[in-house]
């Protein structure tokens, strides 16, 4: 039978049924093929420290039967300066900067920062997600992202099952990156001393390190309304770990101040000793999240807890809470809130004093110090009629540290060992489909 | 009969109810409530009327009358009538494949995901109740052989689902109703803002998640599929789709068959169609000329 004859037999024998004349043509489509989730974030941290303009593009592609394709592209640049590792002193401090070609100079009773920090980053990720036997369901992904200093190249796959008529969802995820290290100026000898310019005797070329994370996840729904996630993760780091540009004050024991040095005649260089740090070269995190989701009617409330250890003698928590609230047909309102606290790593100094042994590990970094930070925020967001969705978040950060009481020494006690932060958060998003 | 629940969507409200056995969901483009809880009733009533009208499980159907007449004539309504002439058309079409009358197959076969398929003798037992050809039709006259049965299952939901678009239209003539019985839908016009109607397939094997998203403006999408009603014996799954010529579940066709077309009867008329044809449902659709989707 052709293909005209049937279909004509049909509208004849549907329009006899329906008793009506011929509706309109029937104008249907497959919907977006393509969904697109974008967004431009500035991060700003006070007194002209760390800024990032960072734009970001998620792209899905829906295959049907539930098999996608998800790439994303992000871009930032990062400006500003952050802090070195010396401490604060009550005269004009001079460093080499990490190049070795130059020197630049903080102002007394300042925390040293180093401002030659500037950076622009790509990073690409594609991940293919499809369905495997009945009820699981398997994805693959590739990771690259490259800045001047350093280059990330990762894999991941993951795979996840259902239970229970879909209630339970248990997955196994594994991934792996290899990531290179080329530091301006070259990788330094840990602990060796901040030279003159010029002398690139103590740095050493590239380096790089791998990371193999483990995560098994939990998903269960508790009722119509409430669903449970339970996440534990397991992460091991070998290799350079070191932030190639923190350095530690080599300070006298009674004063307390950094030990001057005189460059070499005819020479720029630092005017104190200060030694690059030392990490160790390898790390084992360990982590456990859960995070309950509720809809009270449309309002939706979210819980969630971290508890991060590792094998440098860091634990962190992490307590976050945020409330969806509709506003009016289309649009919500969203505040959060989020509470951080980490202990110090085993091998987080201050400085160094003159007099005792050299540590095998030694750091500065404040981020491996001992801290909490608040963070603040809401978010706004809308449904366009034409199923679009555009949002803005703003967010505070507050972050305060301590050092510990016996590790300040002589006349450090009148300055400020470690600077507080605090940083806004701006974000816009835009979800639409094509 | 149960009740109509009504909520409001951002930009519509959606009516949901339980009808022929299966959810059904109401989505009205307007934002006054009255309308949408006039034209919700409407679609109801209509749901309900055609399912107490042709149920073949109901005492008081015209269906229930026609199959306990025990030979004898019976003159039917208009309505009845135009049902039994658009049968005999598919049975036309299907060439005796599709048939009003192969619902006693039933007492043979039980689709419910076991292993218990019936012998050879067990269908041959019924096979004389069945075929259209022995019927005697005179509209509005109709007259079964002793032992005949009908049913308009593969017929009845795409039937409602039109005409409750029609009642719909009949109260507010160019609002945009979208009528879904049980993932057979249909919709008149578009909606005011001109953006389609999102509406998720199936999924052929999961129940309840959509195999996929299509964006409707205006008529009508029927699937036809097997996600829960199946034999499966000896590593051989059966359909339910039975060949009413052999009494035996066609072979080799597709889990789901989704179709495009200006009404839901046409659309759930062609996956029938097209479902019938076994492992040459994807040909036949081509050679149709439809808009479709298996899985």
């Amino acid at each position: 039978m052709s293909s005209n004859s049937l279909q004509s037999k049909l509208a004849a024998a549907t329009c006899a049924l329906l008793g009506t004349a011929a509706t309109q043509p029937a104008s249907a489509s497959d919907a977006d093929a393509w969904s697109f989730d974008s967004s431009v974030l500035y991060y700003g941290e006070s007194d002209d420290r760390v800024q990032d303009i960072s734009a970001a593009v998620a792209a899905k592609r829906d295959f049907g039967d539930e098999r996608s394709l998800s790439l994303s592209l992000t871009a930032d640049t990062l400006t500003g300066a952050s802090a070195s590792g010396a401490i604060a002193l009550d005269r004009v401090q001079t460093f080499t900067s990490p190049s070795g070609k130059a020197t630049y100079s903080t102002p007394a009773r300042d925390v040293p920062l180093d401002d030659t920090f500037h950076d622009t980053r790509f990073a690409l990720t594609a991940a293919w997600t499809q369905p495997l036997a009945r009820l699981y369901t398997v994805s693959a992904g590739l990771g690259f992202s490259t800045e001047y200093d350093y280059r990330h190249l990762g894999a991941n796959l993951s795979l996840a099952r259902d239970f229970n008529k879909r209630n339970t969802t248990l997955s196994l995820g594994l991934a792996y990156s290899q990531d290179d290290i080329d530091p301006v100026g070259g990788a330094p000898v840990p602990l060796s001393q901040m030279l003159d310019v010029g002398d690139g005797s103590n740095k050493l070329g590239s380096d790089s390190k791998t990371v193999l994370d483990l995560l098994v996840g939990f998903t269960q729904v508790l009722g119509r309304n409430t669903v449970l996630r339970v996440n534990y993760s397991y992460s091991d780091s070998s290799g350079y770990l070191n932030d190639p540009y923190k350095i530690l004050s080599v300070v006298d024991p009674a004063t307390g101040d950094t030990i001057a040095r005189v460059p070499a005649a005819g020479l720029a260089g630092s005017s104190g000793v200060y030694l690059f740090e030392s990490r160790p070269d390898a790390r084992t995190k360990q982590s456990v999240y859960a995070e309950v989701k509720h809809a009270f009617g449309k309002p939706v409330l979210r819980g969630a807890y971290r508890f991060m250890t590792d094998d440098w003698g860091i634990d962190s928590s992490t307590l976050e809470t945020s409330l969806r609230w509709p506003v009016g047909a289309s649009s919500y309102i969203e505040p959060q809130l989020r509470y951080y606290t980490q202990s110090a790593a085993d091998f987080y100094r201050a400085s160094l004093v003159s007099s005792q042994p050299l540590p095998q590990y030694a750091s500065a970094d404040f981020r491996l110090g001992e801290f909490d930070a608040t963070t603040l925020g809401v978010k706004f967001g809308h449904r366009t009629g034409g199923g679009n969705e555009w949002s803005v978040r703003a967010e505070y950060y507050q972050q305060n540290g301590s050092v510990p009481g016996e590790q300040i020494i002589g006349h450090q006690r009148n300055r400020e060992q470690y600077p507080d932060l605090s940083a806004v958060i701006v974000q816009f998003g835009y979800k639409f489909g094509l | 009969m149960s009740a109509i629940v009504l909520t409001r969507d951002p930009a519509h409200f959606t009516a949901r109810f339980t009808a022929m056995a299966s959810p059904c969901e109401v989505l009205i483009d307007t934002t006054d409530a009255t309308l949408a809880r006039r034209i919700a009733g409407a679609v109801g009533d209509c749901a309900w009327r055609i399912e107490k009208k042709f149920s073949r499980y109901r005492d008081d159907s015209v269906v229930q009358k026609i199959n306990t007449t025990a030979g004898e004539a019976i003159e039917v309504d208009n309505e009845t009538a135009n049902l039994l002439d658009f049968a005999a058309t598919l049975t036309t079409l299907s060439e005796g494949g599709f048939d009003i009358t192969s619902g006693v197959l039933r007492r043979a076969w039980t689709f419910d995901g076991s292993d218990r398929v019936p012998t050879q003798a067990d269908i041959d037992a019924l096979l004389p109740s069945i075929g259209w050809q022995k019927v005697r039709w005179q509209r509005p006259i109709l007259q079964l052989q002793r032992g005949m049965q009908i049913d308009f299952g593969g017929i009845g939901k795409e039937y409602a689902v039109d005409s409750a678009c029609t009642r719909a239209e009949e109260i507010a003539s160019d609002t945009s109703v979208l009528v879904n019985f049980g993932g057979d839908v249909a919709v008149r016009h578009p909606r005011r803002d001109g953006e389609p109607w999102r509406v998720g397939i199936e999924h052929a094997e999961r129940t309840g998640l959509p195999a996929r998203l299509v964006n409707l403006l205006r008529g009508a999408i029927a699937t036809s599929g097997d996600a829960r009603r199946f034999l499966l014996k000896d590593g051989r799954r059966y359909s339910h789709i039975l060949d009413a010529r052999t009494g035996w579940p066609v072979e080799g066709a597709p889990r789901s068959i989704t179709v495009v077309a200006d009404t839901c009867t046409q659309a759930g008329t062609i996956t029938t169609l097209a479902m019938l044809q076994g492992a040459n449902a994807t040909v036949f659709l081509r050679e149709a000329g439809v808009q479709f989707w298996v899985q």
